[in-house]
């Protein structure tokens, strides 16, 4: 398994003691508003103590929640009132290595209120908004994740590409890398929703750092946003077609690239990797390679209850057509999952039966959840596997 | 023949004290263009050579040919195609070839007693050299269509920068060369026809000293993705012979790891495999052959050093 960026400990150094912090303060009796305050400013929260965390919520409410979608924690994880006072506090695992994403709930009488922790700084964007973070122990930000100002800067350039297939102009923001030259060959990637790709997972910085540490080829990348994106997504005809027939030629005659499938890849995480893949089965020789990131995966082995709602209908009839006749449309694909999310069973499933077709799979889980952060953490294992770097040929 | 081959340059220079052993005056060639295009950024090598040091300036005459050279420019495309996809071959089997004879040796080394006699650990290993020649058949091969069809020899642009390297090597009194992406290197000297004379003094580092090799083999057992296994990649100058160079031997291999040492130094079981850490300084014997306390990798897997004659 991969524990790419879940070296180290976090900022501080938290070690186990033998008793909880919470707990010690609860054992202290009455409990004024200043020794509160001198808690939470002495230890912050969430409260990360060996592989224990301690969520914390001060104020009135009639009940406190923890909301989060870890699979195998309780969702709601309710906290409980410190004495008479109005600290809250709920206790729970957070196993080495693990990164929660989370919000808090409180119930006042009928009304409930869902927000960011109050007293914990440390949040994540994602398309669906921010949320609070709670890192364990051996989870750090990776340091490739950080602008380095010694990294040259690729460029990025936004283009619109008029398509028939989806009949409309679709904007693709393209990454040349820095020393960019037309008498190289260069790999291309494309990722299925690009726009997010960039902004939450700060994937032109990750691209420039990885380049610049000679871990990933120089290549050329594609970010590609949808429009709609549960229509075109799950196994789309006219979105494949854009991408194979349209949009590969185009760059292909633009740019110097690798004119080989082993050059080529897709990329995409969760509908983007069944738009990832479905494109790949449509168009089976054209790509070499897949990068799929916690991709929808889910199937069916009777009946049709899937539990995904609607929108993963053609998800499901797709994957579970994939099942029954699976094929080798590319040579090689890199997978990733969190453990805490509800596709690390499907895709756990998948890689067996990828891997009985004759493709080279790499798999690595994360604790981590569906998010951008944990898809940003396992870049460069991905990159570097399916693209590696010269760092084979330099001896400086 | 005076060949040197240093550690890294990086945190230990001691290319100035070793050239100042020479005991030569006059101008020192310098072939840096693993550098890249960072091959005009020579103020430190520069001072590291006394300010002596005449750059050849490959890459640079590299990107003036391909630039001129229309002709040259598309078959050395087609040609650099070709080598990816023979890489990619060559890369297939030696990994299933070299699973295999790990999966050997480990059954082999945790059951005392298990399998002696049968050779298969042996036997898996001369699999792996039979990938390793039949890459470097096929190379040679590659080498030999693409010299037939393209106009290397014939080629104005190319003749012209041969003269000049010839003439500036001609009035040489050392030949220094660094390190860098050894690729660049090697085909910058494949490309100019490069000889050394053999009565010209060379003292090479990294990169550098791989390119003097018989056979340049890569090897990091640190990437970004885990270990990768170290591969023949091509043909040195063959100016150093029974030596396979592994520079940075301490940051690149994970020498702790006896059992895949091992298989590294008897894959190579005819060459010594030579480590070029910070500070080494190996000097070759006047019939090229291996100084005493030169470091190499022994076949049971432990670094020794070559004992005196």
């Amino acid at each position: 398994m991969s524990a790419s960026g879940r070296q180290g400990q976090p900022a501080g150094g938290r070690r186990a003691p033998g008793r909880l912090a919470i707990n010690r303060l609860r054992e202290r009796g009455p409990l004024d508003p200043e020794t509160i305050d001198r808690f939470l400013a002495r230890h912050g929260a969430p409260i990360v103590e060996g592989e224990r965390a301690t969520f914390l919520f001060r104020g009135e409410a009639d009940e406190v929640f923890v909301r989060h979608r870890v699979v195998g924690l309780p969702d709601p994880l309710p906290l409980r009132r410190i004495g008479d006072s109005d600290l809250w506090a709920g206790t729970t695992d957070l196993p080495t290595g693990s990164r929660v994403e989370y919000q808090l709930e409180t119930r006042h009488g009928e009304r409930y209120h869902r927000f960011n922790d109050p007293l914990n700084p440390r949040v994540a964007n994602s398309p669906m908004g921010s949320s609070s973070v709670c890192a364990a122990v051996g989870y750090q930000v990776p340091e490739w994740v950080h602008h380095d100002p010694e990294a040259r800067p690729g460029d990025l350039v936004e283009e619109v590409v008029r398509s028939k297939a989806l009949r409309r102009d679709q904007p693709v923001h393209l990454y040349l890398p820095a020393r960019f030259s037309r008498a190289a060959r260069y790999p291309l990637l494309v990722v299925h929703d690009g726009t997010d790709y960039l902004g939450y997972t700060a994937m032109k910085t990750v691209l420039d750092n990885l380049i610049h540490r000679l871990d990933t080829a120089p290549m050329i990348v594609a970010f590609v946003p949808p429009r709609d994106r549960l229509k075109e997504y799950p196994n789309h005809a006219p979105h494949a077609r854009f991408v194979a027939r349209e949009l590969l030629p185009l760059l292909t005659d633009r740019f110097p690239l690798q004119d080989n499938p082993a050059g080529r890849t897709l990329m995409g995480s969760s509908f983007g990797g069944i738009a990832a893949l479905s494109t790949a089965v449509r168009y089976p020789g054209l790509f070499g390679s897949l990068f799929l990131q916690s991709a929808s995966l889910v199937f069916t082995d009777i009946g049709t209850d899937h539990g995904g709602g609607p929108f993963f209908d053609p998800v499901v009839r797709f994957v579970n057509r994939y099942r029954a006749r699976p094929s080798a449309p590319v040579d090689r694909i890199f997978m990733t999952c969190g453990t805490y999310e509800p596709l690390i069973t499907p895709n756990r499933s998948m890689v067996p039966v990828f891997r009985a077709t004759g493709m080279t799979v790499k798999y690595t889980e994360s604790r981590d959840g569906h998010n951008w952060e944990n898809w940003r953490d396992q870049l460069r294992d991905g990159l570097s596997w399916l693209h590696p770097g010269p760092q084979l040929f330099v001896y400086e | 023949m005076t060949t040197i081959l240093l550690g890294p340059q990086r945190f230990q220079t001691t290319a100035t004290t070793v050239l100042r052993s020479l005991g030569t005056d006059g101008p020192v060639a310098t072939i840096n263009s693993g550098w890249e295009e960072r091959e005009d950024v020579v103020d430190e090598l520069d001072a590291a050579l006394d300010g002596r040091a005449v750059h050849l300036r490959l890459h640079h005459r590299m990107l003036d040919v391909l630039a001129k050279d229309h002709a040259f420019a598309s078959a050395a495309l087609a040609f650099r195609d070709r080598h990816d996809d023979l890489l990619a071959l060559y890369r297939l089997r030696l990994h299933h070839a070299l699973d295999g004879v790990y999966a050997v040796q480990r059954r082999v080394w945790s059951t005392p007693g298990f399998g002696v006699g049968f050779g298969a650990v042996d036997d898996g290993i001369e699999g792996v050299r039979s990938v390793d020649r039949w890459y470097l058949r096929a190379l040679r091969d590659l080498y030999g269509d693409f010299a037939a069809h393209s106009p290397i020899d014939g080629s104005g642009v190319i003749g012209w920068h041969r003269g000049e390297i010839e003439a500036i090597l001609a009035h040489a009194a050392a030949l220094v060369m660094p390190g860098g992406h050894v690729g660049t290197l090697l085909r910058t000297l494949r490309l100019f026809a490069l000889r050394i004379p053999d009565s010209l003094p060379v003292i090479a580092w990294s990169a550098g000293a791989m390119a003097l090799t018989e056979r340049v083999v890569l090897f990091h057992d640190h990437g970004p993705e885990g270990a990768s296994e170290s591969e023949v990649f091509d043909a040195g100058l063959g100016r150093v012979r029974g030596i396979v160079v592994l520079p940075h031997a301490r940051r690149r291999l994970r020498l702790e790891d006896r059992a895949r040492c091992a298989i590294l130094a008897r894959r190579f079981t005819e060459q010594h495999c030579v480590l070029l850490d910070d500070g080494t300084t190996v000097r070759l014997r006047a019939d090229g052959s291996l100084p005493a306390g030169a470091r190499i990798l022994g076949v049971d897997g432990i670094v020794h050093e070559v004992r005196p004659r």
